[in-house]
């Protein structure tokens, strides 16, 4: 008997990480870090184009991986943000990472949000928490191409002022004529001045055009029924509606099972859904 | 596909040259029940047997495999030959045939095959075997009775030798060198089709399958599953014993000096209470939670993509479900919205 064994599966295996370096990080919040990262494979990094919405898998050697969404736009070449929170072992481990120390990233993989065919259209984008991670990749993007937008709308809710992500540059486009911008804490401190309550609050205030607006929502569990319920009083159609999903995965490209919401895998056919395919998702609001 | 008929007695000389170039896994008896092992002899070989206890599918999905060995520091891969022996799988039913066909769909997709199961799958030869169904098995119900393709060579008895049907060069090639063989005549054909005639009308149970997908969405609420929850060990072993079940979970383990280790993929179920949770939570804490999505995936999530479901009646579940849940048992429920004592 003989037993041959083929040459490794280096080439287009999907489960091997490609190095990236870690070229900036910044503390958000004390749980919270935005790391930037470049693939040091030219060609690798050439070819990595990804929408808004999209995720990668972060690997480290050791420790194993974890589903994070891209953070910056897909229009900032050459470099990929993560906004990341230390909730367990991968991404805790990445917390005491240095900058120049390298990481690995597999993808980008999943469904992100339709930019293009939000284009020409008003947006009102939702976030709740860390939720702010995949739409700030689309918030970025639509600022880079302004013009081809309408009214853009962008409430966002985080639990006390501290844990408000990317909070400078928000409180400075608070005052800005081409982006509606609102933020809400649940629990204020002394320094706060700004709105109080759920994020639901902040739809008392706006104003919308629902044959031309397009929704998307990101957060916690918990916040999609009540969101939605405010988006369906304010006559948005739910097919215009997005939504993005976070589930347990392992692998990132449909095999591994983990990810299962409904009939569909989250990794493949989300994690943005339109909000009409969600419906017919059990389990998934 | 081309035809040969080769004497049952030729058999130990076709696995003996077989052997020669592939690594022989077979169907042999082992206490009361059977196993597919490495055959050490082809006297061992039993093409007679109802149903091994577990399926052949960790020769091609193994419960526990090396995707890659890495080095910590500098968070690299070192590089790790794949381990892809040439294995022929000889003894598989219809039904087995079929199970790898089912998971070629998710490993071998367009999109991102699998590299790891695509390069066992092409150096593993498949040589099926007719069967008579046992009580468990109900391959009928979903048309996994019968396969072509899938197979290199599948043998159906008809009697004193085997009908061959060849549907690869590999498999023509074998069949060349280490059996004698025949071309077949009408009468063979006809003896075929007796065969497959006697085989279809000796299943006992007859199933109603229909408009499963509407049903689990239908009945999505419906109290059975909080009954079947309540039975349910939570033991895994419907998916371990399952030819279908792909799931798996994936993790690092190191060396000893902590300096080097292997990411490593093992078999997973999404009975376990893990299986869907996350930082926030878990998605499916229950177990009737649990016991209803391996049905909701098998029945609709996976057909929502393939046009088939994610079963191929082997009945191995149900011979190993301490709680006796099975996919009988739940399709009976589904269509009644009661659970049979
Ligand atoms: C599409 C997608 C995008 C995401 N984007 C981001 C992002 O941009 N930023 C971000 O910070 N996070 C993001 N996440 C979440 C992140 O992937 C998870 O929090 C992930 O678990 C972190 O991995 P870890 O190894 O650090 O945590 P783990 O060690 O896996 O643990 C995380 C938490 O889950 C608990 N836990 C671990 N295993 C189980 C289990 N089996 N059952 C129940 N609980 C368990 C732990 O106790 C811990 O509290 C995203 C997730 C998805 C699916
Ligand atoms: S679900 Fe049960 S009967 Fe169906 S293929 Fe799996 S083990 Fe066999
Ligand atoms: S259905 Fe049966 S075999 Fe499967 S986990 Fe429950 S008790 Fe175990
Ligand atoms: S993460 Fe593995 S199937 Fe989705």
């Amino acid at each position: 008997m003989t037993a041959s064994t083929l040459a490794s599966p280096v080439q287009l295996n999907p489960y091997r990480p490609w190095p990236a370096r870690i070229t900036s990080i910044i503390d958000l919040t004390p749980q919270e870090k935005l790391f930037e990262l470049r693939l040091i494979d030219d060609a690798t990094r050439d070819a990595f184009d990804f929408e808004a919405g999209q995720f990668v898998e972060l690997s480290l050697f050791g420790v194993g991986e974890a589903p994070i969404s891209i953070s910056s736009a897909p229009s900032k070449q050459g470099f990929i943000e993560l906004c990341i929170r230390d909730s367990g072992d991968v991404t805790g481990a990445m917390h005491a990472k240095q900058c120049g120390d390298i990481v690995g990233l597999r993808g980008p993989f999943g469904r992100g949000f339709p930019f293009q065919e939000m284009k020409g259209h008003d947006v009102l984008l939702v976030a709740g928490g860390l939720g702010i991670a995949p739409l700030k990749s689309l918030i970025n993007h639509i600022h880079d191409d302004r013009h081809e937008f309408g009214k853009v709308t962008i409430l966002y809710g985080a639990r006390t002022p501290s844990e408000i992500l990317f909070r400078r540059q928000f409180e400075m486009w608070q005052h800005r004529e081409d982006f509606d911008l609102m933020l809400t804490v649940d629990r204020p401190d002394e320094t706060w001045e700004g709105e109080v309550g759920l994020v639901t609050k902040l739809f008392d205030k706006i104003d919308l055009d629902p044959d031309n607006t397009y929704g998307a929502l990101c957060g916690p569990p918990v916040m999609y029924k009540y969101v939605i319920a405010e988006m369906r009083k304010k006559d948005l159609d739910v097919d215009k509606i997005y939504v993005s999903f976070e589930r347990r995965m392992k692998c990132g490209i449909g095999k591994c099972g983990h990810c299962g919401v409904g009939h569909q895998y989250v990794c493949v056919d989300g994690p943005v859904f339109n909000y009409w395919e969600a419906m017919n998702l059990q389990e998934a609001i | 596909m081309f035809f040969k008929i080769i004497a049952k007695d030729e058999v130990p000389d076709l696995v003996r040259g077989i052997a020669t170039e592939y690594e022989v896994i077979g169907p042999q008896a082992k206490g009361t029940a059977f196993v597919f092992a490495p055959l050490k002899d082809p006297a061992d070989l039993r093409l007679d047997y109802d149903m091994t206890i577990l399926p052949a599918k960790r020769y091609i999905l193994p419960e526990r495999e090396t995707l890659m060995r890495f080095s910590v520091e500098d968070n690299e891969v070192v590089e790790a030959e794949l381990d892809a022996p040439r294995r022929a799988l000889f003894g598989l039913h219809p039904c087995d045939v079929n199970s790898l066909l089912l998971m070629d769909n998710v490993f071998l997709d367009g999109g991102d095959p699998d590299p790891y199961y695509k390069a066992r799958r092409e150096n593993t030869l498949i040589i099926g075997v007719s069967c008579m169904p046992a009580p468990t098995c109900f391959c009928d119900a979903w048309g996994t009775d019968e396969t072509h393709r899938g197979f290199d060579i599948f043998l159906t008895d008809i009697g004193d030798s085997y009908y061959a049907s060849i549907s690869s060069v590999r498999g023509a090639d074998l069949v060349d060198r280490f059996a004698k063989g025949r071309d077949i005549t009408a009468e063979d054909t006809a003896a075929f089709q007796e065969r497959s005639a006697a085989f279809k009308a000796a299943f006992e149970h007859e199933i109603d399958t229909s408009q499963l997908p509407v049903l689990l969405d239908a009945k999505y609420d419906s109290p059975i599953w909080q009954e079947f929850g309540e039975m349910c060990l939570a033991c895994g072993a419907c998916s371990t014993v399952c030819p279908t079940c792909y799931c798996f979970d994936v993790h690092d383990e190191l060396d000893a000096d902590q300096k080097h280790g292997e990411r490593v993929r093992t078999w997973d179920s999404c009975q376990f209470k893990d299986f869907a949770g996350v930082a926030h939570g878990n998605f499916r804490d229950s177990r009737a939670s649990r016991v209803r999505y391996r049905y909701y995936h098998k029945q609709w999530g996976y057909l929502s993509r393939y046009e088939k479901v994610l079963c191929v009646g082997c009945g191995r579940c149900t011979r190993a479900c301490k709680a006796d849940i099975n996919p009988p048992r739940v399709v009976r429920a589904l269509q009644t919205g009661v659970v049979d004592r």
